[in-house]
């Protein structure tokens, strides 16, 4: 049973307790920052606080590894072409013309000889990386601290409507059912002899791809079930709807979603009045 | 029969595409506070039937429909599903797929809240539901952390918080061990006993449904084939096995010896069969079966775990030190109430699981070092759900999928398909795409893609789950062929009736341990052991006991017989 709760951590924490529209509230803000600031120093660190948190509520360490693994082919190919090829932007955000170059491809290779790696491209892709890593670790820390139930009630309260509100949770629920569901085709495959661990990328790529179509048949099933269980619950979008449990912002939500809306003023201030944030800013090692 | 609360009069119904009605020309009505069993083969139109009860049928499916049903004066075509759900609650068979909340409470109050129910009237209608079902106290647990049998009480409280007058459950006990099963049996039985409400229930179960239900319907392709009370039912013992059903053995058992009851009548009770047992006092067999010599196996074992401990990451400590040889061309049935480790210990033959401590050999060989891949060739694994085990686009390219990829020739590739599907009885639909077949015929698919690999063993888990007799029999003779062909059979199921005639060696499990490994024979007649892991020996055990206590100067192992047919032939036998 593991796999249903997955996405629900067992940790009880200040994350846990908060309201979902705080949380939110939250994401929005750390998205927001991430998105604008263009220092890898302050990238790293905005990410390495959204981790520790993530932590601390209790988010299992194998989740986060998986998601470095998948994303590691892409941020290895993001910082190769960052450094190769990134000359122009880095040299309009510096002010500069010269750049510091680690490494100069030969002069005689075909199509990119003479193209230098430099330090700037290279760190304006950790940037990258790391404004990616925080938006996509920011989910989990506000999904995984909060009960299915509770999102569904906070987002009416939001004055989401009910029908869309149910359509998010409905989907939140069916993730980790399709989750098992592929697990076991793919045990299914080895059962039959199928020595997956020691095929090539590609033909593994194959072998998986199979698990479509038994995955999207058993998902209509499912879904069709749900409706037939949703109807028989008297299912409705009536706006007469009651709920069992309110959700109620207490001082401390509000406290914390002040936070963090003065978070984001305090960036935009101090972006756009020091700098601070941009690639080569005042807190950043990169010098203009 | 009680005041009408449920009356379909003259339905027809056909689902929309579908070639043929799923119902026909049925008439039934249900009264006031009555306990209704419906029984039938898959494909009866079961299903259908109780979904015609809050108008899913047709409001949901659309297709044709003729006739009408009404529920407490509401007429389903007319009344919207979230009106008829005040009335009628649903149960269906699958406990995952109908819980949808994140905590009991919220399960039962989804439909309280769907009607607008006021906070505080909810709240005391949620206790109540959650106490008649004997649930208070899980409030705040996530639905996924309980039981079966607890899933499916939560599942009967979320339709009862709605204060239905009726209550319509679709073999709500197909996927439960038999404590699960007994659990929901024994709460259905006092909501209709003690808060008066009617139960339509449609099941396989024939002993719990003769103990409990008021009335029988059989169905047969979407018609009534008769009605009664179960006595009445469940005595045609002639006309169920036509239908492919099973009735309760206690009635096969009396059927075949011939009548029982003082009015000449079945019994088709337990407790019935044993009264009439007290009245042939005497009439007994004077050569009972012996129990088998004890096997010898002069070959290594094939499947072998020693002092085998496996502890999850939750911390569920599911084997403790369990050590076991299952030898070549053995057939062997592990049982044990859900949780007992079965499944645990057979994935580890598998390499699925990794020990967390002791040893565990295939053919000889550590299994943990082995890969799955490699170990699936010498054990072959049928697991429980035939749907998460297709993968292909014909059955052909199913049974075909591991011979491509373990690089065998294009002629050796058909040779197996061909042989594998003929011996299935599959060739024929060779072309078909596997989910176009009905269930019992894709469990089938599944087994015939395992079996082409040729392995030297093979597990069925759960083989018979979800299915109907016929079903369950189908899959348990390819289980027998192969045992006849020198394969080593495992089987792990509940269903402890269906398994005499095919398993020799019963393992009995529970709590992580082997708690019994014998002979079946033996194995069946150790009721105390059967009853500490919660498991149902077959009523003709139970008769047969009754006959060894009724025999003068035996012991209660005396006749250890198995079967319906057996203690019949023992009765009869000894009054010839």
């Amino acid at each position: 049973m593991g796999l249903l709760k997955f996405q629900t951590v067992g940790r009880d924490s200040i994350f846990t307790r908060l309201d979902f529209r705080v949380k939110l509230v939250m994401m929005i803000a750390l998205t927001v920052i991430a998105f604008v600031w263009e220092s890898p120093l302050l990238q790293i660190g905005l990410c390495a606080a959204v981790v520790l948190a993530t932590l601390l509520a209790g988010v299992r360490l194998s989740y986060l590894r998986t998601v470095l693994l998948v994303m590691l082919p892409f941020y290895l190919f993001l910082l190769v072409t960052m450094g190769l090829f990134n000359v122009a932007q880095v040299r309009s955000l510096l002010g500069r013309e010269e750049l510091t170059y680690l490494y100069r491809l030969p002069a005689d290779w075909w199509l990119v000889g003479g193209v230098g790696f430099t330090l700037e491209g290279l760190l304006y892709g950790v940037n990258i990386v790391f404004k990616t890593l925080t938006m996509a670790l920011v989910i989990p820390l506000v999904i995984f601290t909060t009960d299915v139930d509770h999102i569904v009630t906070s987002l009416v309260r939001a004055h989401v409507p009910y029908s869309v509100a149910f359509v998010f949770s409905a989907t939140l629920r069916f993730f980790p059912v399709l989750l098992i569901e592929a697990q076991s085709i793919i045990e299914a495959q080895r059962l039959r002899g199928l020595a997956v661990e020691s095929m090539g990328l590609l033909r593994r790529a194959r072998v998986y791809a199979r698990i479509a179509v038994p995955l999207i048949l058993s998902s209509l099933v499912k879904s069709q079930q749900l409706e037939i269980v949703l109807q028989s619950k008297a299912f409705s979008t009536n706006p007469d709807r009651t709920y069992l449990h309110e959700s109620t912002l207490h001082t401390a939500d509000y406290l914390a979603m002040a936070f963090f809306v003065l978070l984001v003023v305090a960036a935009a201030a101090a972006y756009f009045g020091l700098g601070v944030g941009r690639f080569g800013g005042p807190l950043d090692f990169i010098h203009r | 029969m009680s005041e009408p609360l449920a009356v379909v009069d003259n339905v027809s119904y056909q689902y929309p595409h579908a070639e043929r009605f799923a119902l026909t020309d049925l008439s039934l009505t249900v009264g006031r506070g009555e306990f209704v069993g419906l029984i039938g083969p898959t494909g009866a139109g079961k299903t259908t039937l109780c979904l015609a009860f809050n108008g899913i049928v047709p409001q949901f499916y659309g297709g044709r429909f003729f006739g009408y049903v009404r529920v407490a004066g509401l007429d389903t075509l007319e009344s919207p599903v979230s009106a008829l759900a005040r009335h009628v609650g649903q149960v269906l068979q699958d406990p995952e797929i109908q819980l949808i909340a994140t905590s009991v409470e919220n399960e039962v109050a989804f439909a309280l809240e769907n009607i607008g129910l006021p906070r505080a009237q909810m709240r005391e209608r949620i206790a109540w539901a959650l106490d008649a079902v004997r649930l208070s106290g899980t409030e705040s647990r996530h639905p996924s952390e309980l039981s079966g049998g607890q899933k499916q009480r939560l599942a009967i409280a979320a339709g009862l918080a709605m204060r239905p007058n009726l209550l319509v459950l679709d073999e709500p006990t197909a996927q439960l061990d038999p404590v699960g099963a007994q659990e929901v049996f024994a709460t259905v039985h006092e909501l209709n006993r003690e808060l008066g409400i009617a139960i339509l229930l449609a099941s396989h179960a024939a002993e719990e449904l003769a103990e409990y239900a008021d009335r029988l319907v059989l169905l047969a392709e979407g018609r009534i084939v008769t009605q009664g009370t179960t006595d009445e039912v469940y005595s045609q013992v002639d006309l169920l096995r036509q239908h492919h059903l099973r009735p309760p053995q206690v009635a096969t058992t009396f059927y075949l010896i011939g009548g029982g009851r003082p009015d000449g009548r079945i019994p088709v009770r337990l407790d019935d069969g044993l009264r009439a047992f007290e009245r042939l006092n005497g009439n007994l067999c004077p050569q009972p079966p012996d129990l088998p010599p004890p096997v010898s196996h002069p070959d290594p074992p094939l499947l072998s775990v020693k002092d085998l401990h496996h502890t999850y990451p939750d911390g569920t400590q599911a084997l403790k030190g369990v050590s076991l040889d299952i030898h070549p061309g053995e057939y062997v049935l592990i049982a044990g109430q859900n949780g007992a480790g079965k499944s645990t210990l057979i994935r580890h033959f598998l390499h699925l699981l990794e020990p967390t401590a002791g040893v565990v050999r295939v053919g000889g060989e550590d299994a943990s070092a082995r890969p799955t891949s490699a170990l699936a060739r010498r054990v072959g694994y049928v697991a429980q759900n035939p749907d998460s085990q297709l993968f292909s686009r014909t059955v052909g390219e199913e049974v075909a999928f591991a011979l491509h990829h373990l690089g065998y020739a294009e002629d050796e590739v058909e040779r197996r398909v061909v042989e594998n599907l003929d011996a299935l009885g599959l060739l024929p639909e060779r072309e078909r795409h596997p989910f176009a077949l009905p269930k019992g015929d894709r469990a089938r698919v599944v087994i015939a893609a395992i079996l082409a690999l040729e392995p030297e063993a093979v597990i069925f888990d759960e083989p018979t789950t979800g299915q109907d007799y016929q079903g369950a029999h189908h899959i348990l003779e390819i289980s027998r062929r192969l045992h006849q062909m020198g394969k080593t059979i495992v089987v792990i199921t509940h269903h402890l009736y269906l398994m005499p005639g095919y398993a020799e060696r019963v393992i009995v499990m529970g709590r992580g341990t082997i708690l019994l490994d014998a002979p079946i024979r033996q194995a069946f007649h150790d009721l105390e052991t059967l009853g500490a892991t919660y498991l149902t020996p077959p009523q003709a055990v139970i008769l047969a006991q009754a006959l060894a206590r009724h025999a003068p100067g035996s012991g209660a192992d005396a006749y250890p017989l198995l079967t319906p047919e057996e203690v019949a032939a023992c009765v009869v036998g000894g009054e010839g």
